[in-house]
């Protein structure tokens, strides 16, 4: 459905975003994940029509985004960060304005607008003017406004950015529900949401792709990895390295001697290995005694950690 | 057709939703009549002579404070609440954004036309009014606020901040209307410059004549303006 090809943007001697490459299938969830400054913006531009790339081509639909740049906004339906509204405006001039830019009249419009008040929750807010309303009701609007020419493809550029806890769960309901029946592509720097809603995760750092699949394969190329955090006593710091250091299996994370002496480590376990019995060999043989020992696994939260920083 | 209306439609609407067309088109109309009828060596009552010239003198001058007024806001507010980013991405030309905002800022100076009608009529009664001259004075007169207007929407477009955008309007007008004293004698220079200026062209209204020339200089000025805006908005994929 979205084709995106060697794609590069540059402002000036800048490169906001370095040739990437990504598809997005049609009825896909897509979640762009990225810490602020990654390029998820500028990407998002470029397909929306509002900025060409500098290198590099993307399609929609087959059709070029600069070329057939009339038919492929037809297609989209667009929700900026910051959900600009126009704040002088009722709801419903605002949603009347959209139908007239987007040529929806007579009996589709009144269909239309009877689909967004009732997908986005907007009947008790539909005759208030737009600088009245919430954060979260802002958002609907805005959500409200991409929808009402019942595009095939919605792109939303950190759609939850400064909701509560409830709004939130409540547009990820959205973003699913509409992802249902539509090819969605939306950022986010948080975690869950990726998690929660997306079939797909594309991690984007510093202008280029850092990894891409499933939240389960971006799991799956750390899983059996595991974290250990570990308090010795009695244990010397320049040792405790020397030994780690011999360790194909282990590799020291972090390691901080305390004011009283003991020593608190922190280890990245490769697949495979169970280091939690080593350990304690190790320390038997050596006299160090074990205070605190505490395995986590690895969640998507490191592996965007690790990879974008 | 149907996309350029949309952006007009919603344009007057905000013009009436709020006081903006109202102080406008009520303070044009205040000052102007007042400095026609009342202010000055030669107040219309004094000279007693059924002319109306003032309205156009005095006019330009008021105007050249109002139009930047009415379209300062256009762009310059769409780039402050982000709504261009969204408006840009529509199934519409940057082109036909300008012209649908630009036609609204034509109907607001439409009904302050409409409104200076009361002067020539309530004359025409009492004196002799030379109607020729009437009908190609507000010709002028209509070409002059559509200049200033496209000016205006063009100083919008370069910049976030209306108070920017206002100022940017009322200079750049200020320039092309006051040209033709920036060289004296009759050199190259203060020919180029005269024919350069709006006053100049404005003034051969007066005379009850319509230059072609006269009209091709408001045109140009009003299509380079509005390319301009265009061109503006479309900056962001230059860079």
């Amino acid at each position: 459905m979205i084709e995106v090809l060697g794609v590069t943007k540059s402002y000036g001697s800048n490169d906001a975003v370095k040739d990437i490459s990504f598809s997005v299938k049609q009825g896909e969830i897509l979640g762009f994940l990225g810490p602020n400054g990654a390029g998820k913006t500028t990407t998002m531009k470029m397909i929306t029509c509002y900025m060409p790339p500098t290198l590099g081509s993307i399609t929609v639909d087959g059709l070029d985004v600069v070329n057939d740049s009339m038919a492929v906004r037809k297609k989209i339906g667009y929700l900026p960060e910051s959900t600009p509204l126009y704040d002088e405006m009722g709801v419903r001039d605002y949603l009347n304005f959209i139908a007239d830019v987007r040529k929806i009249n007579g009996d589709s419009r009144k269909r239309a607008f009877d689909r967004v008040i009732h997908v986005c929750g907007l009947s008790q807010v539909i005759h208030k003017d737009i600088h009245e309303l919430s954060k979260g009701f802002r958002q609907r609007v805005g959500f409200a406004q991409a929808i009402l020419h019942d595009p095939e493809i919605l792109i939303l550029d950190e759609p939850t950015t400064g909701l509560d806890p409830n709004q939130i769960i409540e547009i990820r309901n959205l973003i699913r529900q509409l992802g249902e029946s539509k090819t969605v592509i939306f950022s986010t720097h948080i975690m869950q949401e990726v998690q929660a809603t997306s079939d797909r995760v594309l991690i984007i750092d510093q202008g280029i792709i850092a990894a891409q699949g499933t939240a389960e394969e971006l799991k799956a190329s750390i899983a059996g990895q595991m974290h250990l955090e570990l308090v010795l006593r009695n244990a010397d710091k320049s040792e405790f390295i020397a030994i780690v250091n011999d360790l194909a299996t282990v590799e020291l994370d972090d390691i901080k001697l305390q004011k009283n002496g003991d020593l608190d480590v922190s280890l990245n376990i490769n697949a495979g290995t169970d280091f939690r019995e080593q350990m304690f060999d190790l320390a038997v043989s050596k006299q160090w005694k074990i205070l605190e020992s505490s395995p986590s696994s690895f969640t998507l939260e490191d592996v965007f950690r690790k990879l974008t920083n | 057709m149907s996309e350029i209306l949309a952006i007009y439609r919603k344009e007057m609407k905000t013009y009436f939703n709020s006081p903006i067309a109202f102080i406008v088109i009520s303070s044009f109309l205040v000052i102007t009549n007042w400095l026609f009828f009342d202010y000055g060596d030669y107040p219309f009552f004094a000279i007693n002579i059924a002319d109306i010239r003032g309205i156009f003198d005095y006019g330009a001058i008021v105007l050249l404070f109002i139009a930047p007024a009415v379209s300062m806001r256009l762009i310059s507010e769409e780039k402050h609440q982000d709504t261009l980013e969204l408006l840009v991405t529509m199934p519409i030309t940057d082109m036909h954004i300008i012209i649908g905002k630009y036609l609204s800022t034509l109907v607001i100076f439409g009904i302050i036309l409409a409104g200076t009608l009361v002067a020539p009529i309530s004359i025409s009664f009492v004196g002799d009014l030379d109607m020729g001259i009437v009908i190609s004075s507000y010709i002028g007169f209509f070409f002059l606020g559509a200049t200033y207007l496209a000016m205006g929407l063009a100083a919008s477009s370069f910049t976030r901040n209306q108070i920017v955008a206002y100022i940017m309007g009322i200079m750049i007008i200020a320039v092309f209307f006051l040209m033709n004293g920036m060289a004296n004698g009759s050199g190259f220079m203060a020919t180029l410059f005269e024919n350069l200026s709006i006053r100049f062209h404005y003034q051969n209204f007066f005379r009850g004549v319509l230059d072609s020339r006269d009209l091709l200089y408001f045109f140009s000025l009003i299509l380079v303006s509005l390319l301009i805006s265009s061109t503006a908005l479309s900056s962001r994929k230059f860079r």
